[in-house]
Order: structure tokens, then sequence, then C-alpha cells
């Protein structure tokens, strides 16, 4: 694997669960075993109800593109060579939105509320990343 | 806390040279609109007993930077962390804190030397973005770098749901950019076509360059008093009338919040304060961090409805001499991000009458002035008036 010259993510002791989870294949949400609600991104009390009971659950990695933007700057060295490139906000079936990108399919053929699944990508031996592409 | 309408005034305001000011710092920046404001109001540093900062989020206790500067010792005194919302809440902040008797008169002001930090050198450029932008996660793993990619996808998702085009976008910066060039201390003065703001490059599509604020460096500051003492002090007052503040913190990618923010209710509840509706706001000075944030303050102002903003802004509207003439120094868009502060010096200016006719909102008697930021979950609004009744 040539060097990954893009940030990796810093995951926090709350984070760390979900980022074992991608490299896994799973993407891990927090659901409160008292409402049963899901959040993103991860954190030790559930936002809807303030139980701090809660598990790690496997979503269906289905939802749709919130809204988009495309990338024509890079803000970033690692990023110089992928300008365009789309960022979307997903909104999961679970419920919960969450920032990743839109890949293999060009971007001016996205629009907002496509359906959309999750695939992984394995940009380090340590880091995998969930991104999205449209739902087959 | 007893109703506060009317009973507190901005005496006096000013700033330091803005733009491109490499030969000074920040907190330099702001010493000198603290003295400027201050002798606008007619006063003295033996005045000053309240102090209410903001400057870059890297200087701790910034107040006692600015406070050290100015060599001063004050009873009331704080730095605030609302982002570009923090501007509004200090002058908010200062007639609750006159009101309760801990300060009789304060100075709330921004400093910063965005420009500088950002383009002193290729490098230092550089090392600015890779160092905010290098840690964390769900964002600058994927390229999600800042301030653009929030207003692109909200923006975005109007366009869909109420039919938004970029050319109404355009009109929001053509028209501030056209009041710019009546404004000598503008950063960019030469007018903008609708059509050079069509063919602009792409930032974060569908948001374009100049739908961009630009960086700069600068202060501004202003002078909080009872409105019984600014009657009679060197200049007119401008007398607060109403403030409001709502803050969607749940997070901007949250239920509906980009496309109907905490605007709504720091509008509400200035509203209320002053007794009024959007339909006696003469001049309204926005926070135009991107023009995608002026759009939703206009519908969540209640200036028009919701989904209304695009064509409310390219009737016209906007222009000196249109129904709701808006950023009247040309605002963050043109005249420079200094997170709002220079919003509240311009609306105080409207109200004095103290421009030419060329930028003076004939017969302006009430503005409404606006913060936003923190995340993009922080809102606030003020009214001033030229009249305390």
């Amino acid at each position: 694997m040539s060097e990954y010259t893009k940030p990796l993510p810093y995951p926090t002791i709350e984070s760390e669960p979900f980022w074992e989870g991608c490299k896994r294949r799973e993407l891990l949400l927090p659901q409160c075993r008292q409402c049963r609600g899901y959040w993103f991104p991860p954190g030790s009390t559930c936002p809807h109800c303030w139980s701090t009971e809660w598990d790690w659950t496997k979503a269906s990695g289905r939802g749709r593109i919130h809204s988009f933007g495309v990338y024509h700057r890079a803000y970033h060295p690692g990023f110089e060579g992928e300008i365009p490139y789309v960022f979307a906000v997903i909104q999961l079936d679970e419920g919960p939105r969450m920032v990743s990108n839109v890949v293999n399919e060009s971007p001016d053929k996205l629009e907002c509320d496509q359906p959309v699944e999750v695939v992984f990508e394995d940009v380090t031996e340590d880091v995998t990343l969930y991104k999205f592409m449209p739902a087959a | 806390m007893s109703n506060l309408l009317g009973k507190y005034a901005i005496a006096g305001v000013g700033h330091s040279k803005l733009g491109k000011v490499p030969e000074m710092g920040p907190i330099g920046m702001f010493a000198v609109a603290a003295r400027n404001a201050i002798a606008d109001a007619g006063l003295t540093k033996a005045d000053v007993d309240g102090l209410i900062t903001r400057g870059p989020d890297d200087v701790y206790c910034h107040h006692q930077r600015v406070g050290e500067a100015l060599g001063l010792n004050v009873t009331y005194s704080t730095s605030t962390d609302n982002g570009g919302a923090s501007q509004v809440l200090g002058v908010a902040m200062a007639c609750m804190a006159i009101d309760a008797g801990l300060c009789n008169t304060a100075v709330v002001g921004f400093g910063r030397d965005t420009w500088s930090r950002t383009h002193r050198t290729e490098a230092a450029r550089k090392r600015v973005n890779i160092g905010i932008q290098n840690q964390g996660e769900f964002g600058p793993e994927f390229g999600w770098f800042g301030a653009p990619s929030n207003y692109a996808v909200s923006a975005r998702r109007h366009m869909k749901l109420y039919g938004t085009t970029k050319e109404q976008l355009g009109h929001i910066a053509v028209a501030f950019r056209e009041h710019a060039s009546r404004n000598p201390n503008a950063f960019f003065q030469k007018p903008l076509t609708i059509e050079e703001y069509l063919g602009a490059r792409m930032i974060v599509d569908p948001l374009c360059l100049y739908d961009c604020s630009i960086y700069i460096d600068g202060a501004a500051a202003v002078v909080v008093t009872s409105a019984e003492r600014a009657k009679d002090l060197k200049n007119p007052p401008a007398y607060i009338m109403g403030f409001g503040f709502g803050n969607r913190l749940s997070g901007w990618f949250e239920e509906s919040n980009m496309l109907t923010t905490g605007a709504k209710e720091a509008g509400e509840a200035a509203y209320r304060m002053a007794g009024i509706g959007p339909d006696d706001v003469d001049t309204a000075q926005l926070y135009d961090c991107f023009t995608q944030m002026v759009l939703l303050q206009l519908e969540d102002y209640g200036f028009c409805g919701k989904g209304e903003g695009g064509p409310f802004a390219a009737s016209g509207a906007l222009r000196l001499g249109g129904r709701l003439p808006t950023n009247t120094s040309g605002g963050q868009l043109s005249e420079g991000h200094t997170e709002g502060m220079l919003q509240i010096v311009e609306g105080v200016r409207q109200v004095r009458h103290e421009h030419g006719p060329d930028r003076q909102v004939k017969d302006a008697e009430i503005a409404l002035v606006s913060g936003h930021g923190g995340n993009t979950a922080c809102q606030s609004a003020m009214i001033l008036a030229r009249d305390a009744s």
C-alpha cells in the first residue's frame, strides 16, 4: 500500500468501538436500551432520553443522501489529486445522519434523497473508513 | 429582570484599520478599535468599567490580554465563545450586567488578524489549514473541511426543497458588493455583475468564490451604557430595543436545522422585547459568512416566508433603495469578515443617520443586527433604534 496522505480519524474513548466495527465491515451505532433510539456521533449518554444504558448495534448500512457538496478546492494536500470530490450528509435508515463520501458515481448524477449503501475502504493497516455508494 | 426595552444604548463605535494590517496583531487592533469607540462616545478610559471581548480561538482569557493592552482594571469582564454570534451576545451581556449593577459602561469588541494568518506566507497558509483540520474524526478523513461545507449542504437542500437557484444566491453577493463600492474601507469595492458571479470558480459546489466572505485583519468595538447617560454624550445614541438568541445546539445536521436556524427563535425574542415585527425594520445588518446564511436569515427573521429567500433576494429588496436595504457597508462578503462586529457598527451608523446620501438608508429608524456562529448552532439578534420609544 502506498503512503496514505489524507487525514486519519483521531478516535476518542467513546468512538473507538465504532472504528473497530468498520474494520470488521460493520457500521455500528449506539442504540438506547430504554427508548430504542439511535444516535451519531458516538457518546456515552442517549441524547433522546439521557439514559446511559445502551448497546452498539449493527446498522443496516442503508440510507439516503440528505445533501451533498462537491469540493473544487483542496484544503489539505492529501486531497489535491481528488478534486472534484463529493462529500455528503447521509441520512441513515435508523435515523442518525453522518458525514461521509459518496463514491462510484459522477458528482453530476447525484441527487438529494437518493438511496445509498455503505462500503468500507481499508485506507491503512489500522484504519477502515465507511463510505457510501448509490444503492443497487 | 425588568424589561430592558430602550434602557441601554450604544454610545460609541470604532474600528481599527481594516483589510491587510500586517504591522499589527489582533490585540493591538482591538486596542485601537476600543480607543476609537470610547472617543466616539466622548468618554475616557476612566469611564470604562466593563470589557467583553472575543478574538482568535487560540488566545486564552482573551479579555485579560485586551485589558492589559489598554491598561484597564474593570469590574465586569469576560471573553465569549459563541463564534460569530458572540458579538451581539456581548452587547446583550453588557446591558444585563449594567442592569444588575455590575458595571456602568462596557466596551464590547472583536479583533482578529485573519488575513495575515492565512496569507503572510504560503507556508503559514498551509500550516493554518492543516493545523485546524488534521485532528478529530467524522469529517477531515472524508475531506470535509470547515465552514463552506456546512453552507453548501444547506444551499443544496434548500434548492431541492424550494427550487432556490444559484442566480438568486448571486443577487445577495451582487447587492452587498454594490454597497461596498460606496464604502472606502471595504476590502472589495469593484462592483460585481451577476454574470461574473455565475462564472466564478467553485469552492464547494454549489458555493462559488463570491458566496464566501473575505477574511481580513481588523477589529471593531462599541461602547454600551445606559440610555440616560448616552443621551448627553457626544453622538446620538443607538437605543437597544431588544435582543434574542437561538442556539440549536443539537447540530447543523440534525432535524431541519440546516434550513430553519436558531435565528427564528432569536428574532422572535428580539421582536417581542422591542414590541415590533419584521415589517418595522428599516435596514438589516445580517451575519453573512456565506450568501446561503443570508438567505436563511431573511426567512427566519420573517422578512419573507420559508423557502422564499431566493425570490426575495432576486427582487432587489436588499439593495439601498430596496424594501430592506441589507448589509449597507458591504458586509462580510465584501467589506470584510470581523465576526459580525462591523455589522453592529453599521447598524449604529445607520440609525444615527451618519452616512452621506449614497449610503444612508433614508429615514432609518430601526435596524436589525444579527450574529451567527459556534459550529453553525448559535444565533443572536438585536434591534437598534434612533428613538427610545
